[in-house]
């Protein structure tokens, strides 16, 4: 039997953001900026998102010469399904913490 | 003589031995630290700031299964603007990099947490009960190997041995220092006033230490573990030879003085020439700085757990023959043997040894001109 258990209010932020512009892929500091997280935080919570396979990754080789090509991020299916649902629970709660943080992205 | 004046004298000694103790290993490290920077002054790291640095450190820490993800770390941190900016970014991420490895193996970790934590627990409350004095070490001990048994499941590291018969002497240097450790807590019970809740620690994690070398250690050169054992069996073999001759009864006494003299120069100088000569030799036959390091860790790791093993038989040898002490046959209570033990034989083969054997590691890819290839595997993939 599988458990299901409650994002932390940093993931649902995570996933309410990347949900914003769904087929829009996203970067690491980009991110990290806009909710106002610190790489420490956001890192391991994209490493779970993609293990659960609700995050696809992708590498960005269009940059400037000399510098690495940058990870990008956005949801999958699964992924953004997880996102209605948490977009639904965050109205249903105007207390949420990181709700407003993430409307005003 | 004024018993003031000798009293002086005895403290300025002591004073100079003290400041010779502290000052050569520091020496020592100074230039092994000096070699280093020129020896890492390459291309590798010319062009990375600190940030860069820190943080490809980290990411070199991470298991492959979790490698993109650092190097999808480094280059944000490439894009990255500012001074502050970027320490806080590269702080940030070198501490996630340390936490990325375990995530997915909680459901194994958990439990092995808890067996870790009731082993130690249970080990230092039981040998605590049954060899007063004991306790720290053994908790210590229980406690850094279970971590590393934890690290190594985070990080998915098979353990795959570096030389069989080298580690099984290295694993029976090992188990020698800790079956002498408890012997001779056994047998002279008031040992236990010389061994510190700080010596239970350092004993642990040395002998742990060395545990994880003969088990672990990377297999880059096939041939480092032998000649890191041979280098340790010889330099032990001299000081079991020198300490056994200073207390020897068909020896003169004066005769005896110089050996126990030549004893602890041996434990000094041959900690300070025999291990950096033996890693300037594999550095520059090998023309790696890496072989030369390994080879001084095998000798020095399997050195310390031997000859702290032969000075606790001996000590407890000698008491029996005629009291004193081991080191410097002055009279004193048998358990001292144990504090000197930890502290001059443990404590000068590793503060002396390690840095003395990078020198000579240093020394050795330098004459043949090598270059470092630093953190190899966390370069990203786009610098191929």
């Amino acid at each position: 039997m599988t458990r299901t258990r409650r994002p932390s209010p940093q993931t649902t932020a995570v996933v309410l953001a990347l949900a914003h512009e769904p087929s829009t892929w996203r970067y690491g500091y980009e991110l990290c900026r806009q909710l106002g997280l610190k790489p420490g935080s956001l890192y391991p919570i994209l490493v779970r998102l993609a293990d659960r396979g609700l995050l696809e990754t992708a590498w960005d080789n269009d940059v400037p010469a000399g510098r690495p090509p940058r990870h990008l991020y956005r949801l999958t299916g699964a992924g953004r399904a997880l996102a209605t649902e948490l977009a639904a629970a965050a109205a249903a709660s105007p207390s949420s913490a990181l709700k407003v943080r993430w409307q005003g992205a | 003589m004024n018993p003031n004046t000798r009293t002086f004298r005895t403290a300025a000694v002591t004073a100079a031995i003290a400041a010779l103790v502290l000052c050569f290993p520091l020496a020592l490290l100074i230039v092994a630290g000096l070699l280093l920077h020129r020896w890492t002054g390459g291309r590798a790291l010319s062009t990375m700031d600190f940030p860069d640095r820190l943080l490809t450190a980290a990411v070199a820490t991470l298991p492959d299964r979790r490698r993109d993800w650092g190097v999808a770390m480094i280059a944000e941190l490439a894009g990255i603007e500012g001074r502050r900016a970027r320490w806080q970014f590269a702080s940030s991420s070198a501490a996630a990099a340390l936490w990325l490895a375990p995530i997915g193996r909680w459901p194994v970790l958990a439990p092995v947490t808890a067996v870790v934590v009731a082993g130690g627990v249970t080990a230092g409350w039981a040998t605590g009960a049954a060899v007063p004095g004991l306790g720290v070490f053994a908790a210590s001990f229980a406690g850094i190997i279970g971590v590393m048994v934890m690290l190594a499941i985070a990080y998915s590291r098979r353990v795959r041995m570096p030389a069989p018969v080298a580690t099984l002497l290295l694993g029976g240097a090992v188990a020698a220092a800790v079956t002498m450790t408890v012997t001779f807590m056994v047998r002279q019970p008031t040992a236990a006033e010389h061994l510190s809740i700080f010596g239970g620690i350092f004993l642990a994690a040395v002998l742990a230490g060395g545990l994880w070398i003969a088990v672990a250690a990377p297999r880059t050169n096939r041939l480092a573990p032998y000649l890191g054992i041979g280098v340790a069996l010889v330099y032990a073999a001299g000081y079991l030879t020198l300490l056994r001759a200073g207390y020897h009864p068909q020896l003169e006494p004066g005769t005896q003085q110089t050996m126990q003299l030549l004893a602890i120069m041996w434990l000094v100088s041959g900690s300070a020439i025999v291990f950096p000569l033996a890693s300037f030799a594999a550095a520059s036959a090998g023309r790696s700085f890496r072989s030369g390091v390994y080879v001084g860790v095998w000798a020095i790791s399997t050195s310390a757990a031997l000859a702290y093993a032969v000075f606790l038989y001996e000590a407890l040898r000698r008491y029996t023959i005629r009291p004193g002490l081991l080191l410097d046959g002055e009279p004193g209570p048998v358990g001292q043997n144990l504090g000197n033990a930890l502290f001059w034989v443990l404590g000068a083969i590793i503060v002396i040894g390690l840095p003395s054997a990078l020198v000579g590691a240093g020394l050795g890819a330098l004459t043949r001109g090598q270059k470092a290839h630093v953190v190899p595997d966390a370069a990203p993939r786009w610098a191929e």
